[in-house]
């Protein structure tokens, strides 16, 4: 039976960067997935990344997938694809499908990164063709370049479901509407955002009644729930759609873990988890377990768990000594701390502030509508009224990011220490215009506002990534923060150079009075 | 292992007819009517109705069953186990499970 030190199951952010940590120590390492691409989830992910600057924040997620992969290859990491681990025994052996066989294998240490599946929802229509999970929908489009349908539902406001649904307007499907049972917006305020000015509308307290269509989905009817999630009757409303999608949570796939025999614990809402010490140790000696099959977050997190587990597989089998392990992991546990905190925390789950750690009142707009009130942005330390093109920084929970405070060359712009922290804006120093901080804001929630450029006109720098490219001249309509039209925006540049990776600064001219309420630009029809 | 209880007469509901498990085209009602026939828990509701033990293997399915049954019950959704994990992890044919490689 052929053997290695380390055997990882699955190939998405958690268990490549186990292995990639582990090969670093001079492991043998081999990683099976069930996929004929790795990078689980990584290649599906085409928008920028939250988190702190030193761990990959602002890029793309796909490109994450690449350097990773790029990692693990250079480190001589065996890399198995086509490869499912149907089951894992005593003795730390392994029983995998390839081609047409079964092979066995047997690791020194064994990290299970098998990741989690989506969580379904039944009602009436929902196995009608056309009623599918948020992450298939993002399979189709980002992988297999399909575009899923033309009119879609989205149910459930997470982060997968706000994420999802802007790449499906990106895709170019109208999104009709964002619906979720809980009576607030689950994912960040700025993905919300997005959305919203976008003109989707949000139907907080809302469940799905029913899908229509006898084939396939033709429509779907969403209510009203009261505190009981039962449908208020009455409050029904229609919507003409082809496609239902799904983003109600994730479960963690423990299938393997169990058949090991790892001790698990219920979570309640999380499930049943796999009993873990701070290195990703199960309750079986050398068995680990990383990223989402531990517990569900974001792949920023799994990737630092991962490599984590690598390194303590590394140092349970001699490759890396005692206090090698300790700083290591020291110094990963405490960036996976930062991204532990504020508001979206895993420990405050279900917990709804009404002021940020600051003490600015947190937007009940943001939270029930998808977007912020006119009147409150004035409010927020990002927002600053200036001579001159200056940054607009609508940024209003404590959420952990902070590329924004290194993109600016002049230092206008400051998050500090705690990268959960609202940005803010340093009134004396000089904003060049340069667009840095608009592109490097993974939440596109800073514009560079000019609020007067002369004959009774102020320019507003919108983040845009949507297609076909606008040229100067190209004439529009403005639309508000809540989707809504607000004035006539002519084009007065568009670029797109390559450090901005693929988000385009759209410079339009409004009438001065729009310039604080202007947020996105849509061509003339 | 929930505690063996008489339960209220089984009402039905509108949605009775609604396939739950896709696989094996179990209904929300079939389930509720073997509750109330004694299937207590996910396993035995697995073995008597077959939800949960088709193409997927209940990796859509698994959490609805489980929270009918629940409710059902009246209990917990953590009051319920999962279904045992067991090996293949993902359906293979018994050709191919036949064709087993020991060595390299």
């Amino acid at each position: 039976m052929k053997r290695y030190d380390l055997i990882v199951a699955g190939a998405g952010p958690a268990g490549l960067s186990a292995a990639a940590e582990a090969a670093k120590c001079g492991m043998r390492v081999a990683v099976f997935d069930e996929n004929a691409k790795p990078g689980g989830q990584l290649f599906k992910q085409i928008h920028k990344f939250f988190g702190s600057k030193a761990h990959k924040a602002k890029i793309r997620g796909f490109n994450i997938g690449s350097e990773l992969l790029a990692e693990a290859e250079r480190l001589g990491v065996e890399v198995f694809l086509n490869a499912p681990v149907l089951g894992l025994y005593d003795g730390r052996e392994i029983l995998v499908r390839i081609g047409d066989e079964t092979r066995h294998y047997k690791g020194d240490s064994i990290i299970v990164a098998t990741g989690a599946s989506e969580n379904m929802l039944a009602f009436p229509g929902w196995t009608l063709p056309g009623v599918m999970g948020a992450g298939a929908a993002q399979t189709m489009m980002n992988i297999n370049r399909v575009r899923p349908g033309s009119r879609v539902l989205m149910l459930g406001s997470g982060n997968v479901g706000l994420v999802v649904g802007f790449q499906l307007l990106q895709a170019g499907c109208e999104v009709v509407a964002v619906a979720d049972a809980a009576p607030r917006v689950g994912g960040y305020g700025v993905h919300a955002a997005k959305l919203a000015r976008c003109g989707v509308p949000f139907y907080l307290s809302h469940t799905i009644v029913r899908a229509e269509g006898s084939d396939c989905v033709t429509g779907v009817t969403i209510g009203e729930v009261d505190s009981g999630w039962s449908v208020i009757p009455g409050t029904e409303k229609h919507f003409d759609a082809d496609t239902i999608c799904i983003a109600v949570g994730l479960s963690s796939a423990t299938g393997l873990l169990k058949t090991a025999g790892c001790e698990m614990e219920d979570k309640g809402p999380f499930g049943r988890l796999p009993v873990c010490d701070e290195y990703g140790q199960t309750s079986i000696t050398g068995i680990y377990a990383c990223g989402d099959v531990s517990g569900i977050e974001e792949a920023s997190s799994a990737m630092i768990e991962g490599r984590i587990s690598g390194a303590a597989a590394a140092n349970y089998l001699g490759f890396l000594p005692d206090a090698a392990l300790k700083a290591r992991a020291g110094e990963l546990e405490q960036a996976l701390e930062a991204l532990r905190e504020g508001m979206f925390a895993p420990k405050n789950r279900g917990k709804i502030p009404d002021k940020t750690d600051e003490g600015f009142d947190v937007s009940m707009s943001l939270l029930t509508r998808g977007y912020l009130d006119d009147a409150e942005v004035a409010g927020y330390p990002g927002v600053r009224s200036a001579a001159g093109t200056h940054p607009v920084i609508e940024c209003t929970q404590n959420i952990p990011c902070n590329p924004c405070q290194d993109a600016c060359p002049k230092g206008c712009i400051t998050v500090g220490e705690n990268i959960v922290a609202l940005p803010q804006i340093d009134a004396g120093a000089e904003c060049i215009g340069c667009g840095l901080c608009v592109a490097s804001c993974s939440g596109q929630a800073i514009f560079l506002v000019n609020e007067d450029i002369g004959g009774g006109l102020a320019s507003v720098t919108i983040p845009y990534e949507f297609l076909p490219a606008p040229k100067p001249g190209d004439t529009g309509v403005c639309l508000g923060r809540d989707g809504k039209p607000v004035c006539p925006g002519e084009v007065l540049e568009f670029k797109s150079p390559p450090a901005f990776d693929k988000t385009g600064l759209l410079t339009v001219a409004v009438p001065q009075a729009f310039c604080g309420r202007a947020r996105f630009w849509k061509r003339e029809a | 292992m929930t505690e063996r209880k008489l339960l209220s007469d089984l009402v039905p509901q509108p949605d009775d007819d609604m396939v739950v498990c896709r696989c094996e085209e179990i209904t929300k009602g079939e389930i509720r009517r073997a509750v109330h026939d004694g299937m207590f828990n996910i396993h035995e509701a697995r073995r008597f109705l077959r939800c949960g033990m088709g193409l997927c293997q209940g990796q859509t399915c698994g959490r609805l069953v489980k929270a009918i049954i629940a409710r059902e019950l009246g209990i917990s959704q953590s009051e319920l186990d999962d279904a045992t994990g067991r090996a293949p992890m993902r359906p293979t044919e018994m050709r191919i499970i036949a064709s087993e490689v020991f060595g390299e």
